[in-house]
This record gives C-alpha cells, structure tokens and sequence, in this order.
C-alpha cells in the first residue's frame, strides 16, 4: 500500500495512498497524497482513465505530544475509472522547502462491473476486504494412504479486530482417516496475504489420510466472529465508536483428487503401507526348554499410515501353541504424518522338542515419494526346543500325545543308521510274476499227476482177469519156487509140489496139525465153502504127485501139472 | 518230479539274491561319517549317489531324511522318511525322527478316524510286503498239496481224518493269504500319494479360477493324488478334504528319485 516518495531531507515523506488496487468499472476509489512536512505547489497526477468525482479536499492535522510535533497534510481524490484494464496513476509533486518530492507510481486494476457497487466505508465492505480464511492444503493429489495437511489460517488487518470468535461448524472429514492437531492456544501473528501484510492466526491443523480414491470434497470450516470495526460516528472526547459486528465465515471447500496406488509391481502381500518404513522380527530367545515360552515380535517402524495397516501374520509350524498376538502401538501423529513404530508380539509355547523354523515374513510398502513399492523380509530364523517330548507319528496322534507325555519324555532324535543292506531299486518283483503263477498252479498239477496214479493202481486191482494172473504169480512165488527150480528133476519136482501144495493149505487154512490126508483137506475145504469141483480138482493134484512120483513122465507132463497146480491154488485163494 | 525240483532252486536262488548284496558301500560309509562331523550336504550328495546308482534300502532313506531335517529343508525329509516307512513301516527309529520332521511342517492335518476294522485290515496288509505275501501263497500251496496228497494216499482212517484237516486249515489260509496279496497289490496300483513341495500352495473347489479357494496348504503335507486335468491335480489331505491345486510340486511316493 505504501508508495514512499523520495525522501531527499530527512524525515520528509511524501507518499500515495489508494484505498484499494483492484475495483469494478462501476466502483470508486479514494486516493490520498500524504506528507509530513508542509509543502505548496501541489501537482496531482494526470488521472489517465479515471474521472475525478471528488475531491480534492485538503485536511492538515498538526499536534504536538510530549513536545514533539508531528505534522500531516493529505489531499484526497476520488476516482471512478473509465475504462477497463491495467492502469496507473502517475506521480504527483510537492515542493517542500525548495525541494521538489515526488510520489511513485500506483497500479490499479479495473475489472468487470462488480453488482452491488461497494461503499469504500461500508462495514460491509471494510470487512470483506480486510478479513480472509484460508484452508491450506498441503498436496491436493494424493495417493491413496498418503498423508496431507490441511491448515485453516484466518487473516485479518486493520482497522478490524476480532474480539470472539467460535467454529459453527467444523469439518467432518468423511472418507478420510483425520487427526486434529491440538492448538493450545490461538496466537496472532504476522504474516501476508497475496503479497500484503496481515495478522494471521491459525485456527485449525488437520491430518489426513485419504480412504478411497477419486474426487473427495473436504467439508468447508464455518467460523462465526464477532468483528470490531471503527464507525463514523464519534463520542462526545472526539473518539471513533466502535462497531461490533457478527460475521460468520467459510473456507475450505476443496475437491481432492485421490489417486490410486500403482498396480504396475504390487507385490502379493501388501496390506496397504504407505509411507517409509522398517520391518524386524525379533525371536527374544533362540534355544528354550519344551513347555518354555518364547515371544516373536513383528516391528514396523517409520513415517506413514501406521494405524491403517495390519502386520502381516506369521506363520508357524502347527505343534507350536501360538497365543493371539497383542498389539502395541507408540504413534505420535505430527503434522507431516504419523511418526513411529507398530508391533505385534505373539507368545509362543513349543510342547514338543525339535527344530522349528520361523518362517521368514514379508512386509510391503509403498513409497509416495519414489512412487515405487518395497518388500522388507526378515531372515529365517530357527528355534531350537530340547527337552521335551516328541509327537509321535501321525497316526492315532491324540492317545499319543498324551501317552508320551507320561511315558515317554525323553525321546530324542535318533542318530543315523550306520549299517545297511543295499537293494537294487528295480528288483524283480516276485508277485505277479510268470515264476509265482508257476509255483502257485504246479503243486495242483502234481496232485493231479498222483490222483491219476492212485486211481490207474485201483482200477488195476480190479481188473479180474489181471489180478488173477498176478495172485498166481504171487503164490508160486512163494510156495512153488521150489518147485520151479526142480522142473529138470522129475522126483524132486514132485516132492516140493506136494509138500508146497500142503504148505500152501496149512497157511492159508491155519492148520497146526501134520497129519494130513485127502479126507481132512476135503472136509476142510468145504467147510470154507468151496465148490465140489474146485475141492476135486485139489485132491487130483495131490493124487497126481503121488502117482506121478513112481511112474515114468515127461517134462511136458511136469510143466501141465506145475500149471495146474497154480491156477488151483489161485481159484481157493480168490474163494478164501 | 525234477521240474519242481529245479522250480525250488530256483526260489531259493531268488531268497539268497538279496544276501548276496550285502557288501559294504563305501559311499555308504562316506556319507555317514560327513553326517557325523555335520556335513549334511555332502551326506546329501553322497546318499544321492547311491540312490543314482540304482540301490536303496530304508536305511539309506532314513539316513538322507536325517540329513535333510539338519538342512532344514522340510519337504524333502518328509519325503524321504515316508520312503524309508514304505520299505520298513515298523521301525521305531523312523517313527520317531519323521515325527520331528513332521513337527517342522506348517499344515496339521487332522487324521480322520477309521473304523476299527480298517484300521486292523490295514494292520494285516502291512504284516508283509508284496513279495512277502507271495511267498507266503506259494508255501501255503506246496503245504496245501503235500497234505490233500497224503491224505488221499493215506487209507488208515485216523491220519485220513488228520489229513483232511491240515488241508483244509491250509487251504483256509492260503486263500487268506492270497486275497491279501491281491488286495494289497490293487490298493497300491489304485492309491498314489504324494508328498507337496510347494512352500503355500491354494487348494480350490474346481480345477478353475472362477472357483473358490478352499483352504491353504504348505510344504511338507502328504497328499494322496488322484484325477489330474491338464496342470490341476486333484488331491485328497488326511482329513478327507479333497480340491484342485494349480502348478503343485507334489512328488509322488511310488517313484524312487
């Protein structure tokens, strides 16, 4: 607003004042050429496109306060431009004490016809013009997740002053995740507004993190502030009354452009991290006793939505006892996010012993920053449980596990066997195979081979004819074997055919006794049954060696008798 | 009565083959002192090359199971754990360590209870191994025909009647022993399982995306496998849960590797 003359002496100023830079075509304008020291041959500026409606009224104010004077004389001017754009008003000139001062140069803007043509002096206008609230936001296109700040600034110049102000409404960030940052007191400071110096007092700091992509509007901030500004009017000691008025003001409504998070390298496992962070698992102890506890704790560390991911989970082998996992947060929320760290802490009780590997766990996140996703993984870790029981095999698990508990604690892992009896891989499977059928069915064969023998043998005792001709063979086998010998020798002969065909009676009939004769063999006979004839035919050979001993006879004749004899023995014998 | 005879020789020759193999393995013997001075991965290697070279034996399974579990590679010593059971179910040694194996997997699978006569059918299969079973029907056969023989030469009445009911127990116990053998060569042919090796592996309704995931599995489960369509192979988890799985390193059990 200042424009400082040139200041040949000093303390001489000589300066022009517009009551404002940009106006309508249909709006007026009030400038005011001020100097300190008393000067004459006042030229004013041309006032190119401007016409002059008013003025120039001259006011001079001369006091002196504690004997020090102070002096003031202003010629005032009011314009109304003619024509729109860019104009200035050129310098005008004093001479004060044989000096000549000039003021610089004022841009003025003419815009557009405003509607209602404002009053310079209007409480109205005095306000709007000199009291402004602000929302800054830090970056109106976000990723998804990743954290802004909205900051509500009030400004406000002279001749206002706030006396009350309160927040009729304030803001509900819907589709966004907000943290508001405690003011603990409103502090007026200075600052500037488009280049021009304002008090400013921040009313309001807001983080937020934006839940969903798209267009998102923030909800405008309502403030309602009692407002003091000077009037016209003067009491009765010459002071300005001052007005209160109300005012209530808005700011804020924005649109947000949410932009979602890269699918282009999104790894598999990302939870939603935006932001920079670290990852650990840290295991508290890496050997323990069975039924000992141990804890894993999962860490994310850094700058981003802390408290709008989940960690991701870890996985374990299924014989451990895992406890729900308790979850910590130590989260400070700052205006440039929220700063710290996040763990899960899972207590683990391993009731068996054995190795347990603990998987590694991955962690992504994306960098708003570098636009890129990270993929964090903890090292694997192995956690060594000795002292316990085993769990048994697979099978019937349950009874198991309790059993040997009791029983059985102290099973470790066994060593290595050290002898081995080595196979071929592909051996020759004995089932299935031409030699197992062979060997199943060949023993049938057998049988049958010997069934077949048994009944050629039975069919052959039999046959009659057959078995006739081997009793004959068998008998003289046995009782005419001498007899045989002696064929050549006709008295021999004889002699052993007699006496076998006794023989041959006495054991067949069991007879004890010597004394035979023809009588007693035939009585005997028949007493067993025999036929008349067969006993007939007996009794003739046992006559026939007797007579045939004394008589001449041929060898012809012993080989008929011979035979005879034979077919009669094996005639009783069949009927015996 | 020579051809069986000859056929006897021959068995016995069979039986003895696998007494004959019994030379010490150096790479054997290499292995296990590297294992012992905690050089798990040249025991791994050296175990391997044994395997490479067409011999196996649950020991040496049992051993590369070991070493692994010292590595920390799950899957892997599950897996050959569950090899070594395949050739000795019942070794006390090797229920102890898979149980350490299996405490290092993620999934726990709940075991669906089987009905008690399951449970003791299986227990019977497993009394002995395939070819056990078939020499078992083989013997039977040769007792079986030996008794119907004596019994049908025989004629005295009271060995007659001993006879008759040798063969008849005999008889009884070879078709016991042969539809053993029989089911237990189908249940083989029939079931594969399995073990993943995938380290998170997404088991799903249908063998397409537009299906929903049923649940999760990890590395180490022991899967049995059954349908497969184009890169999906159906699986079924002990606990009777079946789905699809896309991609899975599931190595199966029946293969040596």
């Amino acid at each position: 607003m200042m424009g400082i003359g040139k200041t040949m002496a000093q303390g001489v100023s000589f300066e022009a004042k517009v009551s404002k830079r940009t106006l309508g075509l249909n709006e007026r304008l009030r400038v005011d050429f001020i100097m300190n020291e008393n000067g004459d041959d006042f030229t004013p500026p041309a006032f190119k496109g401007f016409r002059v409606v008013g003025g120039p009224n001259q006011s001079i104010s001369n006091s002196w306060v504690n004997g020090k004077r102070s002096f003031s004389k202003t010629y005032t001017y009011f314009l109304t431009p003619t024509q729109k754009g860019a104009l200035v008003i050129t310098q005008a000139s004093i001479d004060i004490d044989g000096e000549i001062y000039k003021t610089s140069p004022v841009r003025i803007t003419v815009t557009e016809a405003v509607e209602v043509p404002r009053d310079p002096n209007s409480p109205e206008y005095l306000i709007d013009d000199n009291l402004h609230l602000v929302a800054e936001i830090s970056n109106s296109q976000p990723y998804l997740n990743e954290a802004i700040t909205v900051v509500y600034k009030l400004y406000f110049r002279n001749p206002l002053r706030i006396s009350d102000g309160r927040a009729v409404e304030n803001p509900q960030f819907a589709d966004f995740w907000s943290h508001n940052i405690n003011i603990p007191r409103l502090k007026v400071e200075n600052g500037t507004y488009k280049g021009e110096a304002y008090n400013v007092v921040v009313w309001r700091k807001s983080v937020l993190y934006p839940q969903k992509t798209g267009k998102l509007s923030l909800e405008p901030l309502s403030l309602s502030l009692v407002i003091e500004l000077p009037s016209n009017r003067r009491d009765f000691f010459g002071n300005r009354i001052v007005q209160q008025s109300s005012r209530t003001i808005t700011a804020g409504r924005r649109t947000i452009n949410v932009k979602p998070l890269p699918e282009k390298g999104k790894p598999a496992n990302f939870f939603g991290a935006v932001g920079q962070f670290d990852f650990d698992a840290l295991l508290n102890k890496k050997s323990l006793k069975a039924t000992e506890s141990f804890e894993i704790k999962l860490k994310v560390t850094g700058n981003g939505n802390l408290k709008l991911f989940n960690l991701p989970k870890l996985v374990l082998p299924n014989t451990l006892e895992v406890f729900e996992p308790e979850h910590s947060e130590n989260v400070k929320t700052t205006l440039s996010g929220m700063k710290g760290n996040i763990q899960d802490n899972y207590t683990i009780v391993p009731r068996f012993q054995g190795k347990y590997p603990i998987a590694p766990v991955s962690f992504s996140y994306f960098d708003p920053k570098k636009e890129k996703y990270f993929t964090l993984r903890s090292s694997e870790q192995i956690v060594d449980v000795y002292g316990g029981p085993v769990v048994s095999s697979s099978s019937d698990k349950k009874s198991a596990m309790t059993n040997q508990l009791i029983t059985n604690s102290d099973d470790s892992f066994r060593f290595i066997k050290l002898n081995s009896k080595l196979e071929p891989i592909v051996k020759k499977v004995f089932w299935d195979s031409k030699l197992f059928y062979l060997l199943l069915t060949s023993p049938f064969l057998l049988l049958i081979i010997f069934v077949l023998i048994i009944q050629r043998n039975l069919k052959i005792s039999k046959d009659v004819e057959g078995s006739r001709l081997r009793l004959a063979n068998r008998l003289s086998k046995r009782y005419l074997g001498e007899a045989k010998k002696n064929l050549k020798n006709k008295g021999r002969f004889y002699d052993a055919l007699e006496r076998a065909l006794y023989n041959y009676l006495k054991a067949r009939l069991k007879i004890k006794t010597d004394d035979f004769n023809k009588n007693k063999i035939a009585k005997f006979l028949d007493l067993r049954k025999l036929e008349k004839e067969e006993i007939q035919s007996f009794i003739a050979l046992l006559e026939n060696c007797e007579v045939a001993r004394y008589s001449p006879a041929t060898d012809v004749k012993m080989q008929q008798d011979f035979d005879q004899a034979l077919s009669v023995i094996s005639n009783i014998d069949k009927k015996l | 009565m020579n051809t069986v005879s000859k056929l006897f020789l021959m068995l016995i020759l069979c039986l003895g083959t696998s007494a004959w193999g019994q030379e010490k393995n150096l790479d054997f013997e290499n292995a296990n002192s590297a294992y012992n001075t905690g050089q798990f991965e040249r025991a791994v290697m050296l175990y391997k090359k044994i395997l490479e070279e067409g011999q196996h034996s649950a020991e040496l399974y049992f051993n590369l199971a070991n070493s692994y579990y010292r590595l920390n590679q799950v899957g892997e010593s599950i897996f050959y754990f569950e090899k070594a059971k395949q050739l000795s179910p019942n070794d006390q040694d090797i229920i102890v360590n898979s149980s350490f194996a299996q405490n290092m997997a993620i999934d726990a699978v709940e075991l669906l209870p089987k009905p008690q006569i399951t449970q003791l059918q299986e227990k019977i299969i497993d009394l002995l191994t395939q070819d056990g079973w078939a020499f078992l029907s083989v013997l039977l056969t040769w007792i079986l025909v030996f008794f119907w023989g004596l019994y049908l030469w025989n004629n005295v009445p009271v060995f007659k009647r001993i006879f008759f009911v040798f063969t008849l127990v005999s008889g009884l116990l070879l078709i016991g022993s042969l539809s053993t053998a029989f089911i237990k060569s189908s249940k083989a042919t029939k079931t594969t399982y399995g073990i993943l090796f995938n380290k998170k592996v997404e088991v799903w309704a249908e063998p397409n995306k537009r299906a929903e995931v049923l649940f999760l599995l990890h590395e180490g489960t022991k899967v049995q496998m059954l349908d497969q369509l184009q890169e999906w192979q159906k699986i079924r988890i002990a606990n009777g849960s079946e789905g699809w799985i896309k991609d899975g390193e599931v190595r199966s059990l029946k293969g040596f590797k």
